[in-house]
């Protein structure tokens, strides 16, 4: 009697473990879900049954939330590759399963062919090289430091800026410091992967760098790779606005005085201007 | 004056010219590169692919800032200028990508039919469209090159094709549509921004994150405050209208209007538009070729109410060339000044003035060498050498046009050496004449300088590169001598040691000195009366127009966050003539409270400036600075900056 009723209950337990065993659950995101098939974000669509569970992830229950894109789902497929049940939610749910063990399920009236675009780029690595790329990006935040050597007659007390598009171009968009008499530093945080173009420039965009040759030059352009950190060295060789020997400086929203070559503005009122030798004035 | 409108009027039509000509230039790469790893596929052109115009519109349109992001949801309709358009239940761009996802219900509309399917997505930089129809079942389509007629079936697309990014922060903007240029901008319809929750409608707002960084030049002063709506823009033009504050003028608007093309700007605006005192700003740009580019600014400032008639305006156009050769530039600038473009007896009526005629033209050409490294040593040399042409045909008498009581205005000419006005007005000053008049309407000069300088150097080699110290030094020597007995000639000299002593904490000490020598062959300066009062201190009497200012000044910057940072700079000044407290004057500020040179006779011998710069917003830091001085024995006085000096900076 006790034999029998262990191998029934073992008898139970294998029936229940095959049928688990039949069954797969993978969770992903909804690409779509229309006309009998419901449709990943891998692209791949499966086979919906016609009197499909929709249940709410978390609880089990009944949900309000209805399939649809960017919905969170977790999907049980039956033996033939039919999905039979839908968990969903609004927020992601922990990773089960793979999709590559449904892939097999998924419909598609064409063959795979494959793709030459994808192809091209994996090259047969020559020996001692590794297949691996060579530059990859998680994303994630990366300290990037900045280091600039200015021009030698940068006024000392100088702001310089880096100007970039990841902002706009707006010209204040990176205040620096200085840390030495040519040398101007600032640390900010980039997602890795991230690939902006910048300049340096002292407060406005009339007093951009520009190039060794005078002319304006084209932004920098830098991937942050990834890194703890990152430092980034870079040389301004002139300013727009201050070029060796330039008398005129434009400034937006001021006036420039009229042509004086006297250097010091600020004397006071009590020494007199230079003065012709008395009793030769200069002519007119 | 006509002159310069001639020339800006021709810089304007070649801009303009060269706008309508433009062909899309090269096409960047895209400015993020997905987390993911994904094969990315190669496209089989080398040419760049056209610039693309995407036409959305959805329930709800989110923009997020921070990862140029657009996502949208509800009633998506995409109508691309590429000949298609798409409808589905969800929208997603990368706008740094440059690609776009449809998913659900998609439907996708071109001349030759109609086709449905579960999603699309548009790798734009690629010419690959990959599609999931869904007719009698689920395919895989891959149209190339936009030939949308013919789908390669079953291809194998990227694995991400599909991916929507995941997104936990609050949107930038929300919108009920958008106009995107693909990798130049993206304009919302009836969009609205959010500030503490609350939402500011903006009705049309563009987004521009083009690489051409000619839509970084502006012709806007600086502000403390300056809050952007750009209202209307495409790939070669923007509009924008500034919410600012300063100092000076307090809360105002200013408008800018950027046209842009790939190798040529122009840029207007009038700021503060909303006050009396207006300043109109054109800054054209051109680069003709490689080695050629020439550029103007003009700034027209009016006095007047809104746009009536002005009661005072003036006019300085700059114009500057430059000529690139392999190892050297030329450089010729001019400027062209007009302080009364109403005329003689024009200002503030009806109790008219003369106010200041002078209208000085100033020209000037510079070669300039690159910067070389002399063989043997760690120091780089660099020379220039200019040659100048100043003119001011109005002459002298100019400044004494004073009327109705009114008194002259002092302002100094062309070249102030010059001897008392006939005319003084009948004003006798203490000292003797007030008014001195200028003698010269036109002076040739001449400059040459040179440059010396190190990059860092070693100067310890620890284990530890936190305790490594680098030692700097500059060295500009110049001259300028003029058509008249006159020449000056300056000499700058910087030392500075620096260590970092961790990758926050950086610090250095340097040492300045500025000799600065106002040379007149006759005559020329000439001690102050009264030699030991107040007005005129010991060290005049053997002042002959030869300064020296040396500063020691210690730097030290604390960032132990990105998003956070602390400097100090203390600055002892020990200079010739002895600075006296109340005796010299002050540099003007620029609006926003800051000086406008930094190096000046009479400065206090002591000062320290701190510096905050804090985020407070996710695109916002706040900028924090003030300046305290102190002149020690035997005066004692000190003072601080008259005010903060508080910038908003968007990030």
């Amino acid at each position: 009697m006790t034999q029998r009723i262990l191998s029934l209950v073992a008898l139970t337990l294998t029936v229940v473990l095959l049928a688990a065993g039949s069954s797969v659950v993978v969770s992903g995101q909804l690409l779509a879900y229309q006309d009998g098939f419901v449709f990943f974000t891998t692209g791949d669509g499966f086979h919906v049954a016609p009197n499909v569970a929709i249940r709410d992830a978390k609880t089990g229950g009944a949900t309000t939330v209805k399939p649809a894109p960017r919905i969170w789902a977790r999907a049980t497929f039956d033996s033939s590759g039919t999905v039979t049940e839908l968990d969903l939610s609004r927020s992601p749910l922990p990773p089960q399963g793979s999709f590559a063990d449904v892939a097999h399920f998924a419909v598609a009236l064409s063959s795979p062919v494959p793709n030459p675009d994808l192809l091209k780029n994996i090259e047969t690595p020559t020996p001692g090289e590794s297949s691996e790329p060579s530059q990859h990006f998680s994303g994630r935040p990366v300290l990037v430091t900045f280091i600039v050597q200015v021009p030698p007659y940068t006024p000392f007390t100088s702001s310089i800026y880096i100007t970039t598009d990841q902002s706009g171009w707006n010209a204040q968009a990176i205040p620096m410091d200085r840390i030495d008499a040519l040398h101007y530093q600032i640390t900010r945080r980039f997602n890795s992967g991230t690939i902006f173009r910048y300049l340096y420039d002292r407060g406005s965009l009339q007093s951009q760098e520009v190039a060794q040759n005078g002319l304006s030059r084209p932004p920098r352009s830098f991937v942050v790779a990834d890194a703890d950190v990152l430092t980034r060295r870079d040389i301004v060789y002139a300013w727009q606005d201050s070029g060796p020997g330039s008398v005129n400086q434009q400034q937006p929203q001021i006036m420039p005085t009229p042509y004086n070559p006297a250097p010091f503005p600020n004397l006071p009122g009590s020494v007199p201007p230079p003065q012709p030798q008395p009793g030769k004035p200069p002519a007119w | 004056m006509a002159l310069s409108s001639t020339l800006a009027a021709l810089m304007l039509i070649l801009a303009c010219a060269s706008t309508r000509a433009a062909t899309p230039g090269p096409s960047p790469a895209p400015t993020s590169v997905a987390p993911q790893a994904s094969a990315t596929p190669t496209p089989q052109s080398t040419a760049p692919p056209p610039r693309t115009l995407l036409y959305l519109s959805a329930s709800n349109v989110n923009f997020y800032y921070d990862r140029f992001l657009i996502e949208a949801d509800g009633n998506v309709r995409v109508q691309t200028s590429d000949g298609f358009t798409v409808t589905g239940d969800a929208f997603s761009m990368d706008l740094k990508l440059n690609r776009f996802l449809v998913a659900g219900h998609v439907t996708l509309h071109d001349s030759t039919g109609t086709v449905s399917g579960a999603a699309i997505s548009d790798f734009l930089d690629f010419q690959r469209i990959y599609f999931v129809p869904v007719t009698t079942a689920p395919d895989r389509w891959t149209f190339l090159n936009g030939d949308l007629a013919h789908p390669a079936k079953g291809r194998v697309m990227p694995d991400d094709a599909f991916y929507f990014p995941l997104i936990s922060q609050h949107p930038s903007i929300t919108a009920s549509g958008a106009v995107i240029g693909t990798k130049t901008y993206a304009r919302f319809v009836n969009a609205h921004t959010y500030f503490l929750n609350a939402g500011v409608p903006l009705g049309s707002y563009v987004v521009n994150f083009s690489p051409n960084q000619y839509f970084a030049q502006n012709t806007l002063s600086g502000a403390s405050v300056d809050l952007t709506w750009n209202v209307a823009g495409n790939t070669n033009a923007l509009t924008a209208v500034h919410l600012r504050y300063d100092p000076t003028y307090k809360t105002y608007l200013s408008v800018e209007q950027h046209l842009v093309g790939d190798h040529e700007y122009a840029i207007f605006s009038v700021n503060p538009a909303t006050r009396a005192e207006k300043w109109w700003n054109l800054a054209l740009y051109e680069k003709l070729g490689s080695r050629f580019q020439i550029s103007s600014f003009t700034q027209y400032y009016t006095q007047q109410v809104w746009l009536g008639e002005p009661s005072a305006a003036q006019q300085t156009t700059f114009l500057n060339a430059t000529y690139a050769f392999p190892h050297s530039y030329v450089t010729a600038t001019s400027q062209l000044t007009n302080y009364n473009t109403l005329g003689p007896g024009s200002l503030e009526v009806p109790q008219a003035i003369g106010g200041n005629l002078s209208h000085p033209s100033q020209a000037q050409i510079t070669a300039t060498s690159f910067a070389n490294k002399i063989p043997g040593l760690p120091i780089f040399e660099q020379i220039y050498e200019g040659y100048g042409f100043n003119h001011d045909s109005v002459g002298p008498l100019q400044y004494l046009q004073g009327s109705n009581g009114i008194p002259p205005i002092p302002i100094p000419g062309l070249q102030a050496y010059g001897s008392p006005c006939a005319d003084q007005h009948g004003v006798v000053g203490k000292n003797g004449p007030v008014y001195y008049c200028p003698v010269y309407t036109t002076i040739w000069n001449t400059v040459f300088g040179f440059n010396l300088y190190t990059q860092s150097l070693k100067l310890n080699n620890p284990e530890n590169p936190y305790e490594t110290y680098y030692f700097n030094a500059s060295f500009n020597r110049q001259w300028q001598w003029n058509s008249l007995p006159h020449w000056i000639s300056s000499e700058n000299v910087n030392f500075s040691i620096n260590r970092a002593f961790s990758r926050s904490l950086n610090t250095y000490l340097a040492y300045q000195v500025l000799n600065v020598g106002d040379h007149y062959l006759q005559g020329g300066y000439l001690p102050c009366p009264d030699v030991g009062t107040p007005l005129c201190p010991l060290s005049f009497t053997s002042f002959r127009g030869v300064s020296t200012e040396r500063t020691t000044s210690l730097g030290i910057n604390f960032a132990p966050h990105p998003e956070f940072n602390f400097s100090l700079l203390v600055r002892h000044h020990e200079d010739f003539p002895i600075p006296v407290p109340g005796l010299f004057g002050l540099p003007p500020n620029n609006i926003i409270g800051q000086p406008l040179y930094t190096s000046y006779l009479g400065q206090a011998p002591y000062d320290a400036t701190g510096e905050v710069r804090i985020k407070i917003l996710s695109h916002a830091l706040l900028d924090v600075s003030r300046t305290f001085y102190w002149y020690g024995n035997p005066y004692r006085t000190t003072f601080w900056q008259p005010s903060f000096v508080v910038q908003v900076l968007p990030i």
